[in-house]
């Protein structure tokens, strides 16, 4: 039994033996299945980790072997990944292997399987795959916890522009995920009833807290996820170094974006390493860092500055001798020594770079505006001249230093300010004069322009004047002007003076400017018109012939102000044009410019005289029309206190503008549109001094409106209202020649009327003479009746009354009658006869007249009974007779009174009064024919009748006869 | 005995720490003991009005400041984000007696004033330039704070009761940054509706 053991262990041991050799010497493939397969997540990173071993590996051997890897998602049968990864294995090692999942490893369950193959050369082809381990199921899921909806991944770090894959698990197959990324909709994909996945592609950078997506189901609550996505790292640019000293390599470059996310990811680091040395260390500052230079006498350098942080890792490298970084330290103690008033030296020190090096160095003077450049090569002390400087001028001057053998670059600046001593004025002061010739003296104004910072040489106190009579010599008066000044005013008589002008400051005086005016008041000269081109004014002038030491130039800068600002110019005398520009030169202005020969004597003598405007404009206003000379056919416009010196371009006529209700225009004129867009009739007028315009060709008692506006070069005045006027009658003219004459005449003969009214009155209306002192009445008393009586006007009894109906049907009724007045004939006027009719009449008596309200003309005429007048009393009588009793009572008392007034013994004598009374009739005819009524305006020779002849005086009786007659209501006539 | 006592104190005081894990605890008996270091104020109970009307004057401006803060989809989506559902909020009777109502009132100060001391602490990670925000949460975390102390003095001195148990919302340090605006939103949109019913109700 034993010997059987034995033996069964020998031979064990020998078949292990042999298979052994089988493996190694004959190298037959070997089924060695990868196991103990172990599959993990890491949610962080999105991976999914393997491990696993080879168990059937000898002890200590080593084996190149080949291991595929298949990923299946949701279910084995679904291979999203597929990939061999080679290795040596070892004995008992325990191989990993990580796997970066796109979708986050927490929305879907992943199968992992895994088989081997022996890589090895020595074993020929076809080698074999082992068998396939068993799937492995990692299913994040079940671990989610409770809640409605999971957004995955959490918290990711991403870089700006890559690409995110968002899932979202719902609990619920009905809902329907949708999510936002900062308010925009992303596009989802269905992956399971529960899953859907959301491709973002070039993630934005946001924000530094992270980029929010939020999902929801659109029921209850909505969740979400945190992105944060930082810059991408950029590779450093500008990376160098350079050494001031041979001790120090300073290095620098530009990092580019900051990657930092606070409390996500710091800032990239960098690390500097140097491949010679093989040193290696990590930079404290983002942009540069210090490298200490061995003391081997390295020469080259090869570094590598690599930047990383948690997604990416950059480098970049440089390779260069040490001698050609050579960057010097700033040079120090600047000082300037021996300062003159156009000299300094400046000195300096620099850093010894070492023994024998030479730096090159720069220096820069800056002054006056201006920058100088000097180059100056030194050892270790450096010192410069600086000359050819401004007296009293301050400057700074600076000086940086590289390497002179291999110039790599300048040293900083270092600089300092220093001032120049003071001079004297270098320069006489440029003047100039402006001469006023009065009768018996002259009043020069001089003008001088301060000296520039480079001739004064210091503050400018005071100017020195020097007058110098040229007729006295000896005669000199001398003014100091205080500076700022410019200019001062002299009074001096006709004599030639000479006039020296200085400057002078604390240091000295400057030559003498010297100009001489004389007291001729010099010639004049016609004025023409300069050219203007964009440079300026252009002019050029005739040179004169002799001697002539230059010519000046003068205008006014404000040629509207007072002070003009006089400006002048000075130029050789072999110049004979010049270009005039000015900044005060405006548009619209008119500047005058004259030039002035200098003899050699500096007498100056006005050559020419010109003017012009920088820019011409239209007339800014219109001339004042007036008008004249208005007849039926025509009118005169004049403006001729309009200016053409004043305005703002050179006035070349006018334009006249005529409208009128025609619409046609007259000859000479020509239709033009009106900036209002109305038509009117124009007529130009090309002489400026043209300044009266007959408007012609008009038509009578028409309607016209006229505008005057002058024009330049640019065009017309502003368009202003038009005066309107309106033409007269074609014969008015004639009316008033006609009318004028007649009614001076009447006014002549009325008051040559006036004048000799009583020589008229004698002739036309002579007195009436008082009876009472006729001659007649004196042959009468003398002859036959010493007891004449002259017949009062009172005496005459008005022998019928007028009545006039009204045709309004008056009802008016007298007293006592029996008809009314409407029933009489309305067109005959009612006379109603006082005195005794053939009738009722014993003989002729006076006659009574009544006068009716309505007297009127035609009544007048038509009766028979001559009207007196309406006396001045007659308006209150006739208010009493409208009343009949009123009326018999005035007639009564008035026939009394004048019976009253006859003496007893005088009752022969009667007088007719108001009445023509045939001197040649009897008594008869009077009864027969009733006495026809003269013009009541008529005065007739009143004179006594002879008893016979006469009526019986009126009585008492007769007087009732009238009332009778009155009662008996018979219409008269 | 010492190593039975060595040993379930700490234990017992690690439970009670535990954060969120605490369940509320029985008010202190009527016959315990009850002492403060220092008397109250006499105008404790003003203090307390003021002290919540100030609070109830700024909740909504903190809670303006927070979800603004929290960038999109917050300021947008209250109703989905900052819905006031904080289900273990403290309970609070208006109607209630002084004394239940100031033992409701210390529990809400400090659910509070523990939520917003994780608040505070998230967003100074979230968001650490948004400096008013930490400003007012820190301002309103020293005030709860105040009232914390003075509800409990009031609550000790004139009902000698010393201790409240209390209850602790949920530890928002292990959760996403998502989650953390989000609770965070919650609580302060809680907080906003729940001060005012408290500040009304004293």
């Amino acid at each position: 039994m034993a010997v059987f053991a034995v033996f069964q262990t020998t031979f064990l041991l020998a078949l292990l033996s042999w298979r052994t050799y089988q493996s190694e010497a004959l190298s037959e493939p070997l089924p060695l299945t990868p196991e103990s397969l172990k599959v993990s997540i890491n949610s962080t990173q999105q991976c999914l980790h393997l491990q696993w071993s080879v168990h059937s590996l000898a002890y200590h051997q080593e084996l190149k072997m080949v291991f595929q890897i298949e990923i299946s998602r949701f279910n084995t049968s679904n291979v999203i990944w597929v990939e061999n990864y080679s290795t040596t294995v070892k004995w008992k090692q325990v191989l990993h292997w990580n796997w970066e999942s796109e979708l986050p490893l927490e929305c879907a369950t992943h199968f992992v399987r895994i088989r081997s193959m022996v890589d090895n050369a020595r074993i020929p082809e076809p080698r074999s795959w082992s068998s396939w381990s068993s799937w492995e199921e990692v299913d994040e899921r079940n671990s989610l916890g409770h809640g409605a909806l999971f957004v995955f991944p959490k918290d990711k770090l991403v870089e700006e522009g890559s690409s995110v894959t968002i899932c979202s698990i719902s609990r619920s197959y009905q809902n329907n995920v949708s999510c936002l990324l900062e308010g925009v909709q992303m596009r989802g994909e269905q992956l399971d009833p529960n899953v859907s996945a959301f491709h973002l592609n070039n993630v934005p950078f946001i924000r530094e807290t992270g980029t929010n997506i939020f999902c929801t189901t659109g029921r209850g609550d909505g969740t979400g996820t945190v992105l944060f996505v930082s810059k991408v790292l950029e590779e450093p640019r500008d990376f160098s170094c350079e050494t001031p000293d041979f001790k120090t390599l300073h290095c620098t470059w530009d990092p580019g974006s900051d990657t930092g996310l606070p409390k996500r990811q710091p800032s990239q680091s960098y690390t500097l390493f140097e491949s010679f040395s093989g040193k290696k260390i990590l930079c404290e500052h983002k942009n540069w860092c210090n490298w200490q230079v061995a003391q081997d006498s390295q020469e080259m350098y090869n570094f590598t500055l690599t930047t990383e942080n948690y997604l990416r890792k950059r480098g970049v490298n440089i390779l260069f001798n040490l001698t050609h970084r050579v960057r010097p330290m700033t040079p120090f103690n600047v000082v300037f020594k021996n300062i003159s008033d156009t000299n300094a030296t400046m000195t300096w020190q620099v850093h010894s770079i070492g023994n024998y090096s030479t730096l090159f160095c720069q220096i820069e003077l800056h002054g006056e505006g201006k920058v100088i450049q000097h180059n100056v090569s030194i050892k270790v002390n450096g010192n410069y001249l600086l000359s050819e400087l401004e007296p009293d001028t301050q400057y700074m001057a600076q000086v940086r230093c590289g390497d002179a053998n291999h110039f790599w670059k300048w040293s900083e600046w270092i600089g300092k300010n220093f001032s120049t001593l003071e001079a004297a004025p270098s320069e006489a002061p440029d003047v100039w004069r402006n001469v006023k010739s009065e009768p018996g003296y002259q009043t020069v104004t001089l003008f001088w322009k301060p000296l520039s910072k480079s001739h004064a040489n210091e503050k400018i106190l005071f100017y020195n004047v020097v007058i110098e009579n040229l007729d006295e010599p000896s005669k000199l008066q001398l003014h100091s002007i205080p500076a700022p000044a410019n200019g001062t005013k002299l009074t001096l008589d006709q004599c030639s003076y000479q006039i020296h002008v200085t400057a002078n400051n604390s240091v000295g005086t400057s030559p003498a400017s010297v100009i001489v005016v004389s007291g001729d008041t010099g010639n004049k000269v016609e004025e023409e018109r300069v050219n203007v081109t964009e440079d300026g004014f252009s002019m050029s002038w005739k040179p004169q012939p002799g001697d002539v030491t230059g010519y000046v130039v003068e205008w006014c800068d404000h040629p509207r102000d007072l002070p003009c600002d006089l400006q002048w110019e000075k130029l050789g005398p072999n110049t004979t044009s010049t270009v005039i520009s000015s900044d005060a030169f405006i548009p619209g202005v008119r500047y005058n410019f004259r030039i002035y020969g200098i003899s050699t004597k500096r007498i100056a003598y006005l050559l020419e005289q010109k003017t012009g405007y920088s820019q011409e404009l239209a007339p800014s206003d219109n001339p004042q029309v007036v008008m004249s000379n208005l007849t039926s056919h025509s009118f005169t416009l004049s403006w001729k206190d309009y200016s053409t010196e004043s305005q703002p371009g050179f006035i070349r006529g006018y334009h006249v503008y005529l409208k009128s209700k025609e619409g046609e225009c007259h000859p000479g004129f020509e239709k033009a549109i009106l900036p209002d867009d109305s038509v009117s009739c124009k007529y130009k007028i090309y002489n400026p001094e043209q300044k009266t315009f007959v408007v012609e060709n008009l038509q009578p008692e028409s309607f016209y409106e006229f505008f005057v506006t002058p024009y330049t070069s640019v065009g017309e005045g502003p368009l202003d209202a038009f005066t309107k006027v309106t033409t007269p009658d074609e014969h008015s003219h004639l009316l008033i020649r006609i009318i004028l004459p007649t009614v001076f005449c009447v006014l002549l003969i009325m008051i040559i009327c006036y004048l000799n009214s009583q020589w008229m009155k004698e002739k036309c209306y002579p007195d009436i003479p008082d009876p009472y002192k006729s001659s007649v009445l004196s042959l009468i008393k003398s002859k036959e009746n010493p007891r004449l009586t002259i017949m009062s006007v009172k005496d005459c009894i008005p022998d019928a009354i007028e009545v006039i109906n009204k045709p309004e049907g008056s009802k008016i009724q007298f007293l006592g009658s029996r008809n009314s007045l409407t029933d009489t004939e309305i067109t005959q006027p009612a006379y109603l006869y006082l005195l005794p009719t053939e009738k009722n009449s014993s003989g002729p008596g006076p006659c009574i007249c009544f006068e009716n309200f309505t007297y009127n003309q035609a009544a007048s005429n038509s009766g028979c009974c001559g009207h007196v007048p309406v006396p001045p009393e007659a308006p209150s009588q006739l208010g009493l007779l409208t009343s009949p009793e009123n009326l018999l009572k005035v007639l009564e008392n008035n026939y009394m009174n004048s019976l009253g007034e006859i003496p007893a013994g005088e009752t022969t004598l009667n007088y007719v009064s108001q009445l023509v009374l045939p001197l040649s009739r009897d008594k008869d005819s009077l009864q027969t024919d009733p006495p026809v009524p003269a013009l009541c305006s008529e005065y007739k020779m009143q004179m006594a009748i002879p008893l016979g002849l006469a009526s019986p005086p009126p009585n008492e009786k007769s007087s009732v006869s009238s009332v009778t007659l009155l009662d008996q209501g018979e219409p008269h006539h | 005995m010492k190593v039975l006592a060595a040993g379930v104190v700490p234990l017992l005081l690690v439970l009670h720490w535990k954060h969120g894990a605490g369940s509320p605890l029985p008010i202190t008996p009527d016959n315990a003991t009850c002492a403060t270091r220092h008397p109250c104020q006499s105008n404790v109970m003003d203090q307390i009005r003021n002290q919540l009307v100030q609070l109830n004057s700024s909740a909504n401006a903190l809670f303006v400041l927070y979800y603004t803060a929290q960038g999109e989809p917050f300021p947008s989506n209250l109703d989905k984000l900052c819905r006031p559902d904080v289900t273990d909020f403290p309970p609070f009777h208006a109607n209630g007696t002084e004394k239940a109502r100031l033992v409701e009132l210390y529990r809400i100060v400090a659910y509070l004033g523990a939520s917003l001391g994780n608040i505070t602490r998230d967003q100074k990670v979230l968001n650490p330039n948004a400096r008013s925000l930490h400003c007012k949460l820190n301002s309103t975390s020293d005030t709860m704070r105040g009232l914390l102390s003075n509800v409990l003095c009031h609550l000790c001195s004139k009902y000698h009761v010393a201790n409240v148990d209390v209850a602790y919302g949920p530890d928002t340090s292990n959760k996403d940054a998502f989650q953390k605006k989000k609770l965070g939103c919650q609580l302060l949109g809680k907080y906003k509706q729940v001060i005012k019913v408290v500040a009304q109700a004293f």
